[in-house]
């Protein structure tokens, strides 16, 4: 009898371990601070970024690379200083780049390569409204 | 000769329009012929047909409602939607606390149009952008592009073939995947055109020289880019072929919309649409007599889609075998009708990740020729991930199983009905009932009779493991 219902039993096994990866996904981020999703494509050789203006504090920048080249985002403040870099993409991977920004004008390039030099920036405004 | 003015690529990502309601009023007038509509012969099991195929399912009640209404009646109401136009019914999705940000947030766009399925008045217009987006398939290209195709996709859906074609031909997002932005009369990308006759329109009965002809006359579109604006594509004159081209038999100085003229008109293209319309909806390929009708009465209408749609779903064929459901259910018909028919909505990013795992993932078709569909669907990998969307509709959704709310005294046909209730009440057949009952008869058979009445713990796990059975048994896969 135990043997017979031995495959119901692993079935409601296998449903109730399942179940976690959903609750994982539910609450993924839900301790982190508020903040910003900006959408960034890269391509041979252009930078989009989804947004041109964002509220200061966090920016999650989700870079898409639809190109065929590897490629990386770079945020530099006005002056040209290196705020933070994105590990390289390969063609058809993302990635996500989560930096906090001040208020102020932000260049986003791919530095890899003259990528930058042919033509893959963009930029960003970040607002002094802050994100509530 | 035609031109092209010029388009914009990135335009504000607002919500989908629903159809106008003058559109869909046109639409009620223009029909001239009424279907015997009778209730004696128009049950649930017909209604439960009508909606999968036409839609993502059926809720009981709406089972209930339209077999009391008729054939006719409810033909036209799936047809037609509501009055007053299509509006988006139930709770709004927020993910991690937040509404959608589909242009921005990886996953979003998937579960924006998937919400749109579950929770749409006027589920037709929803399954026919799906098939247009297989039929037009676009992928690797920003997501406002493809948000913006989608908008256009829904915009014509139901209405002139020949004017969704012209839209489809300018769309920044398609232009761009089959680079035709950028095709010049120096150098002619033969890519769209290629695709026009084989994927689009025929679907044979052309050349490669009728190809390389109309790569010609679509010449002329351009790109431009600035880091402000973004891509822009238009028509530039200067960069169009005005030579004399031969294209399926005809000679002329043609542009582009001389070339979609030609192909909306050919012989093939009528049968080649029909036919495909008709696949979406029913498993059994048309006789000869139906693609016949079908193909007069598109081209009666002026190649209007809704017309042909509306005789395909009155089409006694579609009827057939309620008792044994033949259309394998594509994942995301799959996904949005476990949803909608069990009274669920999308609430978190899981279903995006799910409806890549089973083959299916919206915007991202594996190539121009969009998703092989059918029996391909069911591979073992895919089939375990339909099992895990019925892990999480039960543990999530609105069957998720409350915790002591089921006796352990409960009969078996008992325990089953409360389980067949809670799913929403799906198709099953006599075999399935019969399984699931004997599976509740012999749930308790490992415990000592003694103990069976304090046994209701384990009451919940069969509930549980009946709830996913009736979600992702064999039964369900099919409509």
């Amino acid at each position: 009898m135990v043997a017979r219902h031995r495959g119901i039993v692993l079935a409601g096994a296998a449903l109730a371990a399942a179940l976690p990866a959903a609750a994982h996904v539910a609450s993924a981020t839900a301790r982190r601070a508020p903040e910003t999703s900006v959408g960034i494509s890269a391509r041979e050789f252009r930078l989009a970024a989804y947004r041109d203006s964002a509220p200061r504090g966090f920016l999650r920048f989700n870079l898409a690379n639809y190109g065929e080249d590897v490629h990386n985002l770079v945020v530099r403040d006005a002056d040209g200083r290196e705020i933070s870099r994105s590990r390289e993409v390969r063609s058809g991977q993302r990635t996500t780049l989560r930096v906090r920004l001040a208020a102020g004008r932000y260049r986003l390039v791919c530095d890899l390569a003259d990528h930058e030099l042919r033509g893959m920036r963009a930029s960003i405004r970040v607002t002094r409204a802050s994100r509530g | 000769m035609s031109a092209a003015g010029s388009v914009s690529a990135v335009t504000p990502v607002t919500d989908v329009g629903a159809e106008p309601v003058a559109e869909a009023a046109r639409r009620r007038r223009a029909r001239t012929r009424r279907r015997p509509g009778g209730t004696a012969d128009w049950t649930e099991a017909h209604v439960r047909r009508l909606f999968w195929r036409a839609g993502f399912g059926a809720t009981p009640v709406e089972a209930r409602r339209w077999a009391r209404r008729g054939r006719a009646a409810t033909i036209d109401f799936v047809v037609d939607g509501p009055r007053g136009g299509a509006r988006l019914r139930g709770p709004a999705p927020r993910v991690e606390g937040r509404p959608l940000d589909p242009v921005n947030e990886w996953g979003h766009d998937v579960l924006w149009w998937l919400d749109r399925m579950v929770r749409s008045t006027h589920p037709l217009r929803e399954k026919l952008t799906l098939f247009w987006h297989d039929h037009f398939a676009t992928a690797d290209q920003d997501t406002p592009l493809m948000l913006s195709q989608n908008r256009l996709l829904r915009r014509h859906a139901l209405g002139s073939f020949r004017a969704l074609l012209g839209d489809v031909t300018r769309d920044p997002a398609m232009q761009l995947f089959l680079s035709l932005a950028g095709s010049t009369k120096d150098a002619p990308n033969e890519n769209f055109a290629r695709e026009l006759m084989e994927l689009f329109t025929l679907g044979g009965g052309y050349s490669e020289r009728d190809v390389r002809e109309a790569s010609r006359a679509l010449t002329g579109y351009v790109t431009d880019w600035s880091e402000r604006d973004g891509v822009s594509i238009r028509y530039e004159a200067d960069e169009h072929d005005d030579g004399v081209k031969r294209v399926l038999g005809r000679a002329g100085r043609f542009g582009v919309d001389d070339v979609l003229d030609l192909v909306c008109a050919h012989p093939r293209h009528a049968p080649f649409l029909v036919t495909k319309l008709w696949e979406l909806f029913v498993a059994t390929p048309p006789s000869r007599a139906t693609v016949r009708s079908l193909a007069a009465t598109y081209r009666g209408s002026g190649l209007q889609v809704e017309p042909v749609v509306r005789e395909i779903l009155d089409h006694p064929v579609l009827y057939r075998r309620l008792d044994a459901p033949d259309l394998v259910k594509s994942p995301v018909v799959y996904v949005a009708g476990a949803l909608r028919t069990t009274g669920s909505y999308v609430s978190d990013g899981y279903p995006t990740w799910l409806l890549a795992q089973m083959g299916q993932e919206l915007f991202r078709p594996p190539s121009v020729a969009g998703w092989d569909g059918g029996a391909a669907w069911m591979s073992s990998n895919t089939m375990r991930q339909r099992f895990t969307l019925a892990n999480y509709v039960v543990g999530y959704g609105r069957p998720r199983v409350r915790k002591g709310a089921y006796p352990a005294s409960l009969t078996p046909a008992e325990a089953f009905l409360r389980a067949y209730r809670a799913v929403g009440e799906p198709q099953i057949s006599r075999r399935t009932q019969r399984a699931l009952t004997r599976l509740a008869a012999n749930w308790f058979d490992d415990i000592d009779r003694r103990w069976r009445d304090e046994a209701d713990w384990r009451a919940d796990a069969l509930q549980m493991t009946l709830r996913h059975l009736l979600i992702a048994g064999p039964d369900s896969q099919l409509c």
